[in-house]
């Protein structure tokens, strides 16, 4: 009898999931049909808007959430400090478009981290750091970078890269002070050490940065308004729309690419199924984590750069982090930690609970909206699903052995 | 009337069918021997006795009452505790706290009255402790006086299972489940622990189910023997009659043609 | 047989009841001591010393409870400052007077948020015939109540928090009692909890004679600690260590893991309950902006840097996270940006040769000698006075110049590693020899620089270089890592003036959290279960009786009983 059920529990939490999204797809519809009929507002051109945000909204937050991902898939840490790595990949592009040219010394040690930065993701290429070409690298790009950041005001683009190398170097500097030494403690020590680093970058952020808001204007067209029609409303936003996703699917599909192709990507997959086993079998562990770090703070620089560029400014530093990092934890999660495309499906999931869903329940004069509560949708979906479905939508079982 | 009635249970996971319709029982005052090979599914027997796992199909009945879908801590409630193959002692609390522990749930007072530690508790507590220095002192002096207090890590592999035994004995259960209770012991140990699980089921009146690998030890105290391979009961009866039996044998040595090289421990 | 066993366990039982009564009066002198003690630093007229005190028993209540959760029943929970929310909200409410009720309800209108609710709540008591709560009555006495109603909310509010902890364990489980802990702060904004809580703008003018008497804040302290401590060396206490240890082991053997979990949840946030409570009396009001995550941030500085688990070493944390917030404030003067780079350049190099000093120590397996201790302690002190400037007399002033004392300071342990070498020659002992030699040409030649100048910082560089290049001691990567980033700080210092988006002078916004959170990961580095670990205090540490030491007696038949072939004498003896 009892076990019978005990069946029909697990049974019931297969089809629970599936049930909501349902439910949340047929609500969805039907609020859209019927706000249709209450007012000429909410036509096609207001919904393919809300959908579009959306849409930027998700790939900005699945550029962070890949970070998430990738490291707890290896270390199985949740990297509180990466919402903050994104912060400083933000303020690094902020820093280079709209300060160069610096003086001769500031502009050798930021070519000099660059550099460094370049040859770690060259040595993804090439497997070395001794490698002629590494090297040979490194060093045109102390001397050009140098000449470079002196001499001239950087385009936003060139921002952005040497942004992504820097923020790449702060990673791998993170792993390698704070979580290194913790390889074998366990993991609540990790995690709280994480949440130090956290703290330490926002601080930190505060000190040297500045401590109110920023405007954030490259001179840049990406972000030029962009209006077409749709059944004979125009549709009023900006060519971000398509730059972002665009930026974000170039950067996955590199990313997977590199993790499915090359050597290293291979030992990142071994590493994440067993750490240990991998390294008996001749994988450098303390190479594949840092990559981990590398990757995933060039990803959460290019979506700091892509924030600045949407919001048209940088919340101050100690918050910048906060709220874009727990919501992209938060996707990561919901599409199964430890998975690529669940991090990018979980983001989407993120962007369009908070965007679409504020825009389905609009503020009309009967109903105030949902406006207000659109910060906390990512903590109820984090909690609904790990209650419910810890391994998230595309993701693997990682309960504990007994 | 058996005290354990295990009613054709079966248990995979995924693919693996870890235990394929297995009946047996254990009557009140017997210790009964479950061997076999590694990866037959001793452990996995255990692990559904006590509620880790819960049964696919089948009925594990104890005093009549069913033990399918109960939670571990309810199935000691009702009288069957275990000791794990690969200690699972709380290693930085001192042997008595761990002994401790294993009554706490038949504490009557509550909370509130341990933290104001009114009389009613005290008096638990005391008697708490007598029962935990009593299960303690059925391996001799070992475990007694400064080794109460020591934490559990500075201990000897062999005193950990005695410590994880009396522990086991002290949740006031009828019946112990014991995991392997002489590995990593030497045989002069190994002749001791079989002396005082012969003691516990004399002097203590428990039930004992055990796996084991020495066979030596099993053939010495237990009534009755249990074989399974690959999840299936093979053979059942006394020692003599098992080992001599050739579904065993073959199960424990390979047949002779197609020697894959998988042998148990044996040492008859 | 049974009955001579069961015999001889009752009077060992009994044996270890032998100093309860001597415990008692132990324990009443000390809380006699203690009260001494407190009206002695009460009677100082400084009220910055009293808010110290006050605000070191509110954050002890909150760490303390905390640490029923995150070091006893060993799940890391980072929701408390939700729960430290609920408490204060309730007191806070309750215990508005009239006229500041009707100062607040105009600014509401003003600012055209609606704050019915939560105004209205001491009349909602009333009118349910509970005025004695909230309206008629003493203040203290209301006080009382409304504490004593905000933990039992929090409790409540704690039990559903509790529940995920039955499904989840870990990393993911300390997520979700992060996310209940913003999802609280985040609601009490929205519309649905504004009327109670007057949304982000919060209110002013709760009664502060409670929040910042030492003796109410100290009192609901002991009461905390005496309360949590008890429940810890009782049967749940066990239960609850138990589960730290092993779920699994902890389930098995009987443990309702289900009913312990969330009774520790429970309890937990009662205790923040009234800790929240306390809180908000210490700040004179309610902000959401009082509950931010930061909160529960420095109670799990307190637990990871005193001792998890430890009660003792909890409340020294919570002394110390106290001491650098209330008392750290000359670090966050304004200065420029330089000295504050160069700073952190002092502090890593020294961190550094402090981490050359202990791994010295640990290689050639021998105790540091006594002076080292001295040494870290005094490092200790000079970043202090770096940190407080000039105006604290001779010695400030000497330490601040960053050209002198801290070079001496990093000096030592050379020096303590040079003598070792002399007096054990070996290989390296040359090599040695010839570092600490030229290093000290150099303190020679910088002392007589001095300042902080450009040339100051020069030379700082192979100084450094000295420190983590020459001694054996050295190899281990990590004091190079220190040494590195120390210099690329000091080469920033040197620097940060050149840099266009830094300005020359700073006011240090967060300097003591990056205090804080370096030193949270520093310990968590090099000793992960904090600095007291699971020592706890008590009275027979005090005397210095160890149960778990055998006498020479016990000894002998231990050595013979673990092995008797081996050990014909020691069988004869205890025979």
């Amino acid at each position: 009898m009892a076990s019978q059920t005990q069946r029909a529990y697990i049974k019931w939490r297969n089809w629970l999931p599936g049930l909501l999204v349902l439910a949340i797809l047929i609500t969805i519809i039907w609020r859209i049909s019927y706000l249709g009929q209450v007012s000429e507002r909410f036509n096609a051109a207001f919904f393919i808007r809300a959908f579009t945000e959306s849409f930027k909204l998700g790939s900005l937050y699945a550029l962070i959430a890949i970070g998430y991902t990738l490291v707890y898939g290896i270390i199985r840490l949740i990297n509180f400090a990466h919402g903050e790595v994104f912060m400083v990949g933000a303020f690094a592009s902020y820093f280079l478009f709209s300060q160069t040219p610096y003086g001769l010394l500031t502009a050798f040690l930021m070519a000099a981290t660059i550099a460094y930065g370049l040859m770690r993701v060259l040595e993804l290429w090439r497997g070395s750091m001794t490698d002629p070409v590494v090297l040979a690298g490194g060093a045109v790009t102390v001397l050009v970078g140098t000449l470079i950041l002196q001499s001239v005001s950087l385009p936003f683009i060139v921002a952005i890269l040497f942004s992504m190398l820097v923020t790449g170097v702060l990673g791998i500097l993170i792993d390698r002070i704070a979580y290194k030494p913790l390889r074998t403690a366990p993991r609540n020590s990790l995690l709280i050490t994480a949440i130090a680093v956290s703290f330490f970058l926002q601080n930190f952020g505060l000190l040297t940065f500045t401590n109110r808001q920023t405007p954030y204007r490259p001179e840049t067209n990406w972000n030029a308004p962009l209006t077409f029609n749709v059944g004979g409303n125009p549709v009023i936003t900006n060519w971000l729309v398509a730059v972002i996703p665009v930026i974000t699917i170039v950067l996955v599909v590199a990313l997977t690419q590199f993790v499915n192709r090359t050597k290293l990507g291979r030992a990142m997959r071994a590493s994440a199924q067993d750490a240990e086993v991998a390294q008996m079998m001749g994988v450098s562990v303390d190479k594949v984590i840092a990559t981990t770090f590398l990757l995933g703070s060039i990803l959460a620089a290019a979506g700091g750069a892509m924030w600045g560029l949407n919001f048209g400014s940088l919340n101050q530093p100690a918050v910048l982090g906060i709220l874009p990092g727990i919501k992209a934890f938060a996707a990561a999660v919901i599409g199964g930690i430890g998975s690529l495309p669940g991090a990018v499906i979980g983001a989407m999931v993120i962007g369009f609970s908070e965007n679409f869903l504020t825009a389905v329940f609009p503020r009309t004069s009967e109903f105030q909206g949902i406006t207000e509560f659109k910060d906390t949708f990512a903590f109820v979906l984090l909690i609904v699903v790990l209650l419910v479905k810890p391994s998230g939508i595309v993701g693997e079982d990682l309960s504990e052995k007994v | 009337m058996p005290l354990l009635e295990i009613d054709t249970i079966s248990k995979s996971f995924g693919g693996l069918k870890a235990t394929k319709d297995l009946s047996m029982h254990v009557n009140e005052g017997e210790i009964v021997s479950v061997i076999g090979p590694n990866g037959a599914g001793k452990t996995t027997l255990f692990n559904l006795i006590t509620g880790v796992y819960t049964p696919d199909t089948g009925d594990i009945r104890f005093q009549d009452q069913s033990l399918v879908g109960r939670k571990p801590n309810e199935i000691v409630n009702l009288g069957v505790a275990r000791t794990f193959q690969n200690l699972r002692l709380f290693m930085n609390l001192s042997v008595l706290d761990n002994v401790l522990i294993s009554q706490h749930h038949n504490l009557k007072p509550n909370w509130l009255s341990a933290m104001l530690r009114l009389p009613a508790y005290r008096r638990a507590e005391r008697e708490m402790r007598t029962q935990a220095i009593e299960k303690l002192a059925f391996f001799g002096p070992r475990l007694m006086s400064f080794r109460l207090h020591q934490p559990v890590y500075v201990l000897s592999y062999a005193n950990r299972r005695r410590t994880e035994m009396a522990r086991a004995m002290a949740t006031g259960a009828k019946m112990l489940l014991l995991d392997e209770p002489s590995a990593g012991m030497n045989p002069k140990e190994t002749a001791e622990i079989t002396q005082i699980i012969r003691r516990m089921r004399d002097e203590g009146g428990y039930t004992i189910l055990l796996v084991e690998h020495k066979m030596n030890l099993v053939g010495d105290i237990s009534d009755r023997v249990v074989v399974l391979d690959y999840g299936e009961k093979i053979a059942e009866g006394n020692y003599r009659d098992v080992v001599s039996d050739p579904k065993v044998i073959e199960a424990y040595l390979g047949k002779k043609a197609e020697d894959d090289g998988q042998t148990g421990e044996v040492d008859v | 047989m049974t009955q001579e066993r069961l015999e001889m366990a009752k009077a060992e039982a009994a044996s270890m009841e032998d100093n309860r009564g001597r415990n008692t009066v132990l324990a009443v002198i000390g809380l006699g001591v203690l009260i001494v003690v407190l009206a002695l630093l009460n009677s100082i007229d400084s009220s910055k010393l009293r808010d110290a005190i006050a605000l070191f028993a509110i954050w002890g209540i909150a760490t303390v409870s905390l640490n029923l959760i995150n070091g006893i029943t060993g799940i890391l929970s980072l929701g408390h400052h939700g729960f430290m929310l609920i408490g204060g909200y309730t007191t806070a409410l309750l215990l508005l007077d009239p006229a500041t009720k009707a100062n607040i309800e105009n600014s509401a209108r003003s600012q055209m948020t609606d704050f019915t609710l939560g105004l209205g709540l001491q009349e909602s008591f009333a009118s349910w015939g509970l005025g004695f709560i909230a309206t008629d009555g003493t203040l203290w006495v209301r006080f009382l109540i409304a504490i004593l109603l905000g933990g039992l909310l929090s409790a409540l509010v704690g039990l559903i928090v509790g529940f995920p902890s039955l499904r989840l364990r870990g990393d993911y489980l300390a997520i979700v009692t992060f996310g209940f802990g913003e999802i609280i702060r985040l609601l009490a904004s929205t519309r649905v909890f504004a009327p109670f809580t007057n949304g982000a703008l919060g209110f002013q003018g709760v009664p502060s004679e409670f929040g910042k008497s030492v003796w109410w804040t100290c009192g609901l302290l002991a009461l905390t600690v005496a309360a949590i401590a008890k429940l810890k060396y009782s049967s749940f206490g066990r239960a609850l260590l138990g589960i730290r240890e092993d779920e699994i082991a902890a389930e098995a053997m009987g443990v309702d893991l289900a009913y312990h979990k969330v009774f520790a949840f429970a309890l937990s946030a009662f205790f923040a309950g009234i800790a929240g409570g306390l809180w908000v009396s210490w700040l004179g009001g309610a902000r959401l902006d009082f509950f931010l995550f930061q909160l529960t941030f420095f109670f799990l500085v307190s637990i990871s840097v005193g001792g998890v688990g430890s009660i003792t070493g909890v409340l020294l944390g919570t002394a110390l996270v106290v001491f650098v917030r209330q008392y750290g404030d000359p670090l966050e003067q304004v200065y420029s940006l330089d000295t504050w780079v160069r700073f952190a350049g002092v502090v890593l190099l020294l961190a550094g040769a402090g981490l050359m000093l202990y791994r010295s120590a640990n290689r050639t397996g021998r105790r540091l000698p006594k002076a080292a201790n001295l040494w870290v302690v005094g490092s200790v002190l000079a970043l202090v006075f770096l940190g407080l400037n000039t105006n604290y007399g001779a010695l400030g002033q000497w330490l601040t110049q960053f050209g002198r004392g801290a070079y001496l300071w990093a000096a030592l342990p050379l020096l303590l590693v040079a003598s070792r070498t002399l007096l054990n020659p070996q290989k390296r002992f040359y090599l040695d020899l010839v570092a600490v030699l030229s290093f000290l040409g150099l303190v020679v030649v910088v002392g007589s620089v001095a300042g902080n100048t450009w040339a100051t910082n020069l030379t700082l560089v192979p100084l450094a270089l000295l420190i983590f290049l020459p001694s054996e001691t050295s190899a281990k990567a990590d004091v190079y890592w220190f040494g590195a980033l120390g210099l690329i700080a000091l080469l920033l210092g040197s620097v940060a003036i050149d840099l266009g988006v830094l300005q020359t002078t700073f006011r240090g916004f967060g300097i003591r959290a990056i205090f804080l959170s370096v030193l949270l990961t520093v310990t968590m580095i090099f000793r992960p279960e904090g600095i007291l670990g699971r020592a706890e205090f008590s009275w027979a540490w005090l005397f210095n009786e160890r149960r778990d030491k055998p006498n020479d007696e016990e000894r002998a038949q231990d050595a013979w009983l673990s092995n008797p072939e081996l050990n014909q004498q020691a069988a004869q003896e205890a025979s």
